[in-house]
């Protein structure tokens, strides 16, 4: 089966966020990633389109996104300081997102820059 | 005072990696972007150019340094301090350089080599930011570069960790005008790290309830704070179970970010850069999943009493 080749992609590994790196895959799991350094090759590799986790969880059981959702809402709602934290590994447009969250719950904002 | 990584590339002569170790924890900083690249300025490329290494310890990245100096652990602010006064021809004495573990030769070596450099850059790492004096270190530092600038061109640049992270500061500078440490409990934000970051928060059992997203707080707060946040209802977002998720309430399951999940992630230089993902995931992304619980949230009466909405305060003249 041939591979797709994907050029120039981005690995957001670690803070150098190389932009040249090449991606060979078929949809479901990378097979090589040129240019890219070991910690990078990893990060590839080790990410499949596979469905390896449940959707979500709610108190250990399997439940639906929608579900969980709900339950997220309501527990942070329910809280008198609730706190926001992490946005490492997410993108801007999520992390401009948890900025609202934290905004509309009167919460705490944080990440990975404090520690 | 910083630059981007092509101006370091096409010009800095000088690279100073402070309380670093790119070799392991960035491997293609050196190919890509300082020592070894050739350019209009220096086409020798890494003959032209002169690494320092300063450490508690001879990592792998020492191997690449042309000059390694090994600090005593704890002892970096102490010796920006005697750095700064050198630069200036001011008197230190002998054992206060004895107490950093570094000669006197070295340090007027390192001296007469950062003045007459034409681009000097510092990149300073965890070793330095998170040891003994903390942010104070980082401060000193920065100030030893901006005074550099009395001489030649100097510059510093933080050596970030965990993709996006330089992303999360810049858009909480963007959104909020504050870099990290915040809260909106008076309905506008305010800035105190110490006060609002979460370790502290955590340690101290400040909140009642944590959203974590693309963290693993579990794996890497000391065991008070993971105590809490075993107490408290969490709520996590990651690709993978992961040791925060199991101690969550809730744990959905979303996209990797750049594998799977389109988007954009700013360098360490802050210089952002689009996503290219490779795979469809059967999870939905971050972005989506957070964009829905608020507007779960946004559906529920707003938090001040009776729901009432902050007002604004229109001026009076």
């Amino acid at each position: 089966m041939t591979l797709q080749i994907i050029d120039n992609a981005t690995c957001t590994f670690c803070g150098c966020v190389c932009d040249d790196i090449q991606l060979h895959h078929d949809e479901v799991r990378i097979h090589e990633a040129k240019k890219a350094c070991v910690l990078g090759t990893a990060w590839f590799l080790n990410h499949t389109a596979e469905k390896k986790y449940p959707d979500a969880l709610i108190d250990g059981k399997e439940a639906t996104v929608e579900e969980a959702i709900q339950t997220a809402a309501t527990l942070l709602h329910e809280a008198d300081m609730p706190l926001v934290y992490g946005m490492s590994n997410t993108t801007c447009e999520a992390q401009k997102e948890c900025v609202a969250m934290a905004d509309q719950l009167g919460g705490l904002l944080d990440s990975h820059t404090s520690l | 005072m910083t630059c981007t990584l092509g101006e370091v590339k096409q010009r800095a002569d000088f690279i100073v990696y402070w309380g670093g170790n790119p070799a392991e924890c960035h491997p293609r900083h050196f190919t890509k972007y300082t020592i070894m690249q050739k350019s209009k300025f220096l086409p020798r490329g890494r003959k032209d150019r002169t690494m320092v290494l300063v450490d508690i310890r001879e990592t792998k990245s020492a191997k690449a340094a042309d000059i390694f100096m090994q600090v005593k652990p704890g002892k970096d602010f102490e010796l920006i301090t005697i750095l700064r006064a050198l630069i200036k021809h001011q008197h230190v004495g002998d054992d206060q350089i004895a107490e950093t573990g570094v000669t006197r030769e070295m340090l007027d070596d390192l001296v007469q080599r950062m003045k007459s450099c034409k681009f000097g850059c510092f990149f300073f790492g965890m070793g330095l930011s998170m040891t003994r004096g903390k942010h104070m270190n980082s401060a000193a530092l920065l100030t030893l570069a901006a005074e550099m600038n009395a001489f030649t061109k100097f510059v510093a640049m933080p050596m970030r960790g965990h993709g996006n992270v330089t992303g999360a500061d810049v858009i909480m500078r963007w959104q909020t005008g504050y870099p990290f440490g915040i809260t909106f409990n008076r309905g506008y934000p305010r800035y105190n790290p110490g006060e609002f970051s979460t370790v502290d928060v955590l340690v101290r059992g400040d909140c009642d309830a944590a959203f974590i997203i693309g963290a693993d707080p579990g794996a890497t707060m000391p065991q008070p704070a993971i105590d809490h946040l075993k107490r408290i209802p969490t709520i996590c977002l990651d690709p993978h179970i992961t040791h925060t998720s199991k101690l969550a309430r809730v744990h959905i399951t979303t996209a990797a970010q750049g594998i799977s999940a389109p988007g954009t992630a700013y360098r360490m230089d802050e210089l952002p850069l689009p996503l290219k993902p490779a795979l469809k995931s059967p999870y939905p992304t971050d972005e989506d999943v957070v964009r829905r619980i608020n507007k779960a949230i946004s559906e529920k009466p707003f938090w001040l009493p009776e729901g009432s909405q902050p007002q604004m305060i229109t001026a009076q003249v």
